[in-house]
């Protein structure tokens, strides 16, 4: 039996203590406020209200609208940007300096601040003087206003998404296939296999642990999200992309129910919780499929 | 020897290569291009007048308005905005990465009861976001009087990104060696000269790749200074902007300048020092 040592505790002390004060408190605690409400505004006298936000919730549309837009915004983000990175990924395997080249530059709109991409795009997106519309009708197509129309404004905002995402996801993805040796491809080669079947049997299941941790992520990034859509929309026009993240910010910071919407904080982290638990067990029960 | 058949067929088995090449060349140069449109949009916009860029968004400025930068930064007072940026994204930068080392050595190095627990509840702290804790954090910092100061933004931004370098560190420190650690507490060494004399050397180039994406996403945070920082003297670049979008809509020049200040920091950061961001962002991907 080796002594009890206190010495790896006084390390990770801080961080624990640290993280308890900003994260673990404040999710505690937002669940606790979800049961309450107070009478006026910010006031903080609180009484007893049971489960009363959560069936409140429930009947908002509005709140459930957004909650629909950011899993349609998982969807969005792992169909474009992460099958893109995987793609880009998969065709710049194998090439020498000119790889890491494009890398970066790919990687360049990761590290635009999503103020300043929103900013952008919603000048590229202009109606009248927009470059999109420009070059849409240059080659005899009609532009449209892509962010004061209902029917297309999420997917026009989840393409700024994208812009900055899809970078990220080739850095991952190539890391990941720098891991995986050259030999099974020429071995999958010799079995006559065709690039597809190589990238379907060889690349994919090879990468399975970076293909985790961006789905993982994804998800995360895209429940929580709050910058781009807020400058580029405000959940505009119509609220037709509005999500949770706005509707947490607007009950709070404008309307002053804190009650309500800490009940929408707690949604959330559970939706997130549950989604990516959903993600990881999945794919660690293939593994054990295997 | 090969017949006239055999080298036709090679021949086109060569242009079909050819084509291959050119048509995977084509897919990869359309996306460098995609990626760096806007950014090219962003800077051109800043070095028009307003009724240059009515005119085209796209065409290269006439007369480079250079004097556009001093204009946001003097008279508009954005080099206080400026300053704010700096202050918030260095602090939280070397509060987190302080605490992340320590943790990251103490997970790493340590077999202690209850590691594997402790470990696992910090990386839960990846699935928070800031929109999850708005609510207590904005009370605890009221209750605190730290509304509208510097420490009302360090301290829950610094939050945000702990649990990612913790992780990080943890996964770097476990790649040494341990008999480079048990050789050095054979010779004496006290834990904290070990960290700082056997470990941090080794780790530095690991300890700069969290600095740099810490530095950056705190730099690039938006929503607890917006929260938090209701006082224009105390914004920082970022809220600063949309402050200034929702008094001058349409004057875009402008506004794009403000954005190009925003920028260029963090862009000269990643253009020096790729490597280190490129190893933090995929080193912990990639362990198991």
């Amino acid at each position: 039996m080796t002594r009890f040592n206190i010495r790896p505790y006084l390390f990770i002390a801080p961080a624990l203590i640290y993280l308890g004060v900003w994260i673990f408190y404040p999710i505690l605690n937002a669940l606790a406020l979800s049961f309450f409400d107070s009478p006026t505004g910010r006031s903080r006298d609180y009484f007893w209200v049971g489960l009363n936000n959560y069936a409140k919730l429930l009947g908002d549309d509005l709140f459930l609208k957004s909650l629909y837009h950011n899993i349609i915004w998982v969807l969005l983000s792992i169909a474009i940007p992460v099958v893109l990175g995987l793609l880009l990924a998969a065709l710049l395997a194998g090439r020498g300096r000119s790889r890491l080249v494009y890398a970066s530059v790919y990687f360049i709109p990761h590290t635009v601040a999503a103020v300043c991409a929103a900013i952008v795009w919603r000048w590229i997106y202009d109606p009248s003087i927009g470059p999109l519309n420009w070059l849409l009708e240059t080659i005899g197509l009609e532009g449209r206003p892509w962010l004061a129309d209902e029917s297309i404004v999420l997917i026009a905002v989840n393409m700024i998404g994208s812009w900055s995402y899809f970078g990220f996801c080739v850095l991952i993805f190539m890391a990941g296939l720098q891991n995986i040796s050259p030999e099974l491809y020429d071995a999958a080669m010799i079995d006559g296999a065709g690039a597809l079947q190589r990238f379907f049997y060889v690349t994919i299941p090879l990468l399975r642990n970076a293909i985790v941790f961006v789905l993982v992520y994804t998800i995360i990034g895209s429940m929580k999200f709050f910058d781009l859509i807020f400058v580029a929309t405000n959940g505009g026009p119509n609220e037709a992309s509005t999500v949770v993240g706005l509707r947490i910010y607007w009950h709070s910071m404008r309307e002053g129910r804190f009650n309500y919407a800490a009940t929408m904080s707690t949604i959330l982290t559970v939706v997130i919780l549950v989604l990516s638990v959903v993600v990881i067990r999945q794919i660690v029960t293939e593994d054990e499929g295997d | 020897m090969s017949s006239a058949r055999g080298s036709r067929k090679k021949r086109s088995w060569h242009s079909k290569r050819l084509m291959q090449s050119a048509v995977i060349h084509a897919i990869l140069l359309l996306f460098a291009l995609i990626a760096l449109f806007p950014v090219y949009l962003m800077f051109n916009a800043a070095l028009k007048t307003s009724a240059e860029l009515f005119q085209s968004f796209l065409a290269l400025p006439q007369d480079p308005q250079w004097k556009n930068f001093g204009f946001i930064l003097n008279e508009q007072g954005y080099k206080g905005a400026l300053y704010n940026s700096m202050v918030l994204s260095t602090s939280t930068m070397i509060l987190t990465t302080v605490i992340a080392v320590l943790a990251g050595y103490g997970f790493a190095v340590y077999r202690f009861a209850g590691k594997q627990w402790l470990f696992l509840l910090v990386l839960t702290g990846l699935m928070v976001s800031e929109t999850s804790v708005l609510i207590p954090v904005y009370q605890l910092l009221q209750d605190l009087g730290l509304l509208n100061t510097f420490a009302g933004m360090i301290l829950p931004q610094a939050a945000l990104g702990m649990t990612f370098g913790v992780f990080l560190m943890t996964t770097f420190f476990k790649d040494i060696p341990r008999a480079l650690i048990d050789a050095a507490v054979v010779d004496g060494g006290s834990d904290l000269q070990v960290l700082r004399h056997v470990v941090m050397p080794l780790a530095r180039p690991a300890i700069m790749s969290l600095a740099l994406i810490e530095f950056m996403w705190a730099w690039n945070s938006f929503f607890f200074p917006l929260v938090i920082a209701t006082k224009q003297w105390l914004m920082p670049m970022s809220v600063r902007i949309i402050d200034f979008m929702g008094r001058f809509t349409f004057k875009y020049d402008m506004i794009a300048t403000t954005t190009v200040i925003l920028f260029t920091p963090i862009l000269i950061l990643y253009l020096v020092t790729q490597r280190s961001f490129h190893r933090g962002i995929t080193f912990g991907a990639l362990k198991d």
